[in-house]
């Protein structure tokens, strides 16, 4: 693989670490770090510096939830699937966002403007049925107020 | 040796041997789904469990040890429940609706299930349907007649989960995620035995999935397409390409790839005479369960209809068309103008040309063809130069080119040492020992240092320092330099890197030690006989400074070509005659052969097997002087650009419908036999040449089957005394003598070096692109593509405004070549790379005819 801009900017962020297990980690966060999320063309960087083969990164970066391989979304809408959400029709909430914005849990829409993931309670649970719009708490949903937060967040 | 008791039986075994190996060598019918024999136990799938009495609970038998008294109960119904249960649950995530009903055996794909669906996956549906490990589980567990249900109430989450799409995107493999049941045998096979790491185990939980690279397309990973995952996979996620569907094989025949000197025994299974499937044959220790691309794949390189399925014939003068003719037309034509040749030039204006992809047979026979019966002493093959001057060198070294070194002891070497362009490419089996060496296995690891003496960045590059080893560049055609200098202990070279050569110096200290193994492996350029001869001098100088006495036993040369070192034990050299022992009259070699048809003094030419339009360097000229000839037969089972020039053309059948021998690239002799049948009237070769020289000379050659010829060379050919028809398959016994003398060799330079600002043009054989397919210039020879390239340093590219991509002419004082270029680091500066069998060996055309690397010229393409 011939040196190109974005792979000596990858080398450089992960000039430190070195050959051994450990450092698969802290590469991969520093790569995270940078950029975001984990590009494809990294692994192979990490994996050569880390003299591991492409494959064992994959395998590494995809077991790990915090790691992504694909850029995050402008908005990311995290459902809450903890049980006074769900015991206020928070599937139902689920069902609205995933039918509004055409993709499943844990996908992106094409243009990569929302993404959806599944997150856990956070103990906000007075303000149960909801989600989390990059972080901040939008509570008390219904099925209607759901499916026009998402239509403000798609435009 | 410890006594265990298994299923009241008292055998013994290894103490401390994994249970489930014993169990199994016992003939005792053991489930080991996730288990692979020899690697560390992985304990994932359940499936081994049996009874160890006095332990608490059942035991997995992979991770059991042999101990003495052990008494191990496998076939008790509690114990069979268990694996049932176990099983039960694999199968919940598996198109299992056939595996556990008692009718498989009676339905066929297009009948109605009685419990289902035509269209749902299931086994009767299943390209793996009678040979899949997982099915034959099920059976020898009795789930269909004992009616083990998956799960509980049927729960199948195979059935309600969205299955992954399967990769059927390049044109070797099949990877169908859905049947897989997450063994990870492949990960570990690709890791542990091929140490090449392509596959892992992505995500986790019930989104676990097999990915390759980073989870792309196969064909985007580093896979090489090798197979080992294919041959271990118990289910039919991972499977060959062009015989999926087809490879339901009514025969195994065990035989000899032809792609490489390795000499790898593979088993051709075959259906009504034709190949549909190839393994790995275990009965070579050397290549074991392994193979590489070429020897899984390359036996369907080109369609039956590129192969010649009838004999041609052309009256008229070059430039008019063959015709198709019949054998005993043909053999009376072929020697009628042979015979009035030799009446009126004499015998030694015929040449005879054999083959390193001929049968050590064939090869006999064409050398007795010509000595005894037509009675010339020209006799050679076109790419003979390289692999006669490195053996003389050899030879001149140890008073034997036949060296005692034996290709097992290299993935037990503690040093190993290795100057080749890229050994992974043009001896892959080769090469995985080395890599094996270096690392071993979890079970067994191996800590054997690589020195890597190659000046194209190969696979095994990254085997060198990380392991403790390293690796020296050197230029272009400096390979005999730097083996040079590491034969001394100390003195400057300019040409390595000064810290390198003290890291390899000092590994080196360590091969000095007798009690050491150490195998020199020296790999000499296909084309370039100068640089084969000075280099094989410096290794032989190497290997006597390392190993004094013992040199040679620990030194390896290998030719490029199968049966190279066999065609020339055969006496296919024109100064040699069988038993490479001095014939009676010298003869000319190859290059010699093409100056005397030019002065007009050789008049014809009798090509067994060969094709110098392809192999032999200096295209134009042996073009010409092919022309030229008055006659030319050729014997080949596919066209040639040879074959289009000649007067008789006798159709061959193809390599693995042969009857034979070959002697490899450690002289090992292995054994040929016949798994095809012949294409259209096409004959064997040694009818041919037996009906020729019958034709020319009455009763020349009485042999009525191939195995005559056997015994004829195993009672006339020093060395091959052991190998008669008789021998059967692959044999510890090889043409090796011992070495009579140790002596150094002074060795020349290499002037290598081009003229400031030009590049220089090498080749080498390369891993993908087929033999066969290359003869034929076929649009696939190199199926994925990944050959078809110029390579060249992406500094050069800069200078030259050169692009990846890029179509580009390719310029030397011989000829041009246009192709598309690949900016690569694998090249060093100031160097571009070609294939050597792209495109029919076209690079061929672009060098002079001492096989040299040469200077130059890169231009990108002007469109038209
Ligand atoms: S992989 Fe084996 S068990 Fe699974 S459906 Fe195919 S034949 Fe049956
Ligand atoms: S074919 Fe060989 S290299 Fe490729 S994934 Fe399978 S084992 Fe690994
Ligand atoms: S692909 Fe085959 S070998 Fe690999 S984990 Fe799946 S079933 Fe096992
Ligand atoms: S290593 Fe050589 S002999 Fe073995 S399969 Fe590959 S090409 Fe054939
Ligand atoms: S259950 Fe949704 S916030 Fe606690
Ligand atoms: S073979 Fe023992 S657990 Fe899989």
């Amino acid at each position: 693989m011939p040196d190109n801009e974005a792979t000596l900017e990858i080398q450089h962020l992960i000039r430190e670490f070195k050959p051994a297990d450990g450092d698969l980690m802290g590469a991969l966060h520093a790569v995270q770090h940078h950029y975001g999320y984990v590009p494809k063309m990294a692994l192979k960087v990490v994996a050569r510096q880390l003299r591991l083969s492409e494959a064992k990164v994959y395998g590494a970066a995809t077991f790990y939830s915090e790691f992504r391989l694909t850029p995050p979304p402008e908005t990311l809408i995290g459902w809450c699937s903890g049980l006074a959400c769900r015991l206020e029709n928070g599937h139902g909430i689920r069902k609205a966002l995933e039918t509004e914005l055409g993709v499943g849990m844990g996908e992106n829409t094409a243009d990569n403007k929302v993404g959806l993931h599944f997150a856990q309670c956070n103990g906000t649970c007075e303000y149960a049925p909801q989600v989390w719009v990059n972080g901040r708490v939008v509570g008390s949903l219904t099925a209607a107020s759901t499916v026009k937060l998402v239509r403000e967040l798609k435009k | 040796m410890a006594k265990l008791t298994l299923n009241g039986v008292e055998v013994e075994a290894e103490a401390g041997a994994p249970l489930v190996e014993v169990i199994k060598q016992q003939g005792v019918w053991i489930s080991n789904l996730c288990y692979i024999d020899g690697l560390a136990p992985y304990a994932g799938c359940r499936s081994c469990l049996v009874e160890v009495e006095g332990a608490r609970g059942l035991q997995l038998s992979c991770t059991a040890r042999v101990a003495d008294g052990m008494v191990v109960n496998t076939e008790k119904q509690p114990i069979k429940e268990a694996r049932q249960q176990v099983l039960a649950i694999i199968n919940a995530n598996h198109s299992d609706r056939c595996l556990s009903c008692h009718r498989r055996v009676k339905c066929m794909p297009g009948d109605i299930c009685l419990r289902d669906d035509v269209v749902t996956h299931r086994c009767v549906t299943c390209s793996k349907n009678y040979r899949c490990e997982l099915q034959t589980t099920n059976e020898l567990l009795d789930m269909g007649f004992e009616n083990v249900e998956p799960w509980i109430l049927e729960d199948r989450t195979y059935y309600q989960t969205e299955q992954p799409d399967p990769d059927r995107a390049n044109p070797f493999f099949e990877f169908d995620p859905q049947m897989c049941i997450l063994c990870t045998r492949c990960v570990r096979a690709c890791d542990e035995i091929r140490h090449t790491s392509a596959i892992s185990l992505s995500n986790k939980g019930y989104t676990s999935r097999i990915a390759f690279g980073a989870g792309g397309p196969i064909q985007d990973s580093n896979c090489d397409f090798c197979g080992a995952c294919i041959d271990v996979c118990p289910t039919a996620t991972l499977m060959e390409k062009p015989n999926k569907w087809i490879a339901r094989t009514e025969d195994w025949t065990s035989t000899t790839c032809n792609s490489c000197s390795v000499g790898c025994t593979i088993s051709v299974g075959t259906r009504s005479g034709r190949a549909v499937i190839v393994k790995p044959d275990y009965v070579n220790p050397v290549s074991a369960d392994q193979i590489c691309i070429r020897g899984r794949f390359h036996y369907d390189a080109i369609p039956d209809k590129q192969r010649l399925s009838k004999h041609y014939v052309r009256r008229g003068p070059t430039g008019t068309p063959q015709f198709p003719a019949h054998w005993g037309e043909l053999v009376a034509y072929a020697s009628e103008q042979l015979k009035g040749i030799i009446a009126k030039d004499g015998a030694s204006a015929v040449a005879v040309l054999g083959s390193p992809f001929n049968t050590n047979e064939e090869n006999y026979l064409a050398q007795k063809l010509a000595r005894d019966v037509i009675g010339t002493p020209h006799i050679d093959f076109s790419s003979a130069a390289p692999n006669r001057a490195a053996g003389r060198a050899i030879e001149a070294a140890f008073g034997t080119e036949a060296l005692a070194s034996d290709a097992i002891n290299i993935a037990r070497s503690d040093v190993i040492v290795v100057i080749a362009d890229d050994l992974e490419e043009s001896h892959n089996v080769f090469s995985l020992r080395v890599k094996d060496a270096v690392v071993g296995q979890p079970v067994a690891p191996r800590s054997g240092k690589l020195i890597l003496v190659s000046s194209q960045r190969g696979e095994l590059a990254d085997f060198c320092e990380p392991y403790g080893g390293v690796w020296l560049q050197p230029r272009v055609g400096e390979e005999a330099l730097a083996a040079g200098a590491l034969a001394k202990a100390d003195g400057e070279v300019a040409l390595l890197g000064e810290s390198d050569l003290v890291v390899a110096r000092n590994l080196l200290a360590e091969a000095r030690d007798p009690s050491n193994i150490v195998s020199i492996i020296y790999a000499p350029h296909p084309l370039d006989a100068r640089a084969a001869a000075e280099g094989a001098k410096a290794v032989a100088n190497l290997a006597i400074a390392l190993r004094g006495d013992k040199a040679a036993e620990s030194l390896f040369v290998l030719p490029t070509e199968a049966n190279a070192n066999g065609a020339r034990d055969m006496g296919v050299d024109p100064e040699r005659g069988a038993g490479r022992v001095a014939a009676d009259a010298s003869g000319m070699d190859f290059a010699g052969m093409i100056d005397a048809t030019h002065a007009g003094t050789l008049k014809a030419m009798v090509v067994v097997g060969d094709n110098p339009l392809m192999f032999a360097p200096g295209t134009p000229r042996i073009r010409e002087a092919l022309e030229k000839l008055e006659f030319v037969i050729v014997i080949d089972d596919v066209m040639t650009d040879t074959a289009k020039l000649a007067h008789c053309v006798f159709a061959d059948v193809p390599e693995y419908a042969k009857t034979g021998t070959f002697s490899n690239a450690e002289r090992r002799v292995n054994r040929l036999h016949a798994a095809l049948d012949a294409i259209g009237d096409a004959r064997p070769a040694l009818l041919a040449l037996t009906d020729l020289a019958n034709a020319l000379k009455p009763d020349a050659f009485a042999y009525d089957h191939p195995d005559a010829v056997t015994d004829e060379i195993a009672a006339r050919v020093a060395g091959y005394e052991p190998f008669t028809s008789k021998f059967e398959r692959w044999s510890k016994a090889r043409v090796a003598e011992a070495a009579t003398k140790s002596e150094t060799q002074t060795v020349g330079t290499q002037p290598a070096a081009p003229a400031d600002g030009q590049l220089l043009l090498t080749t080498s054989r390369t891993l993908y692109t087929s033999t066969d397919g290359a003869a034929v210039h076929a649009a696939d020879a190199d199926k994925l593509h990944r050959e078809e390239f110029v390579e060249m340093h992406p500094a050069d590219a800069g200078a030259l405004q050169v692009l990846d991509g890029n179509d580009v002419v390719l310029m030397t004082e011989h000829g041009e070549l246009s192709l598309k270029a690949k900016l690569s680091d694998r090249v060093q500066e100031g160097v571009v790379f070609v294939p050597y069998y792209l495109d029919g060996g076209a690079v061929c055309g672009l060098i002079a005819s001492d096989g040299a690397p040469i200077a130059v010229q890169v231009k990108v393409a002007v469109a038209v």
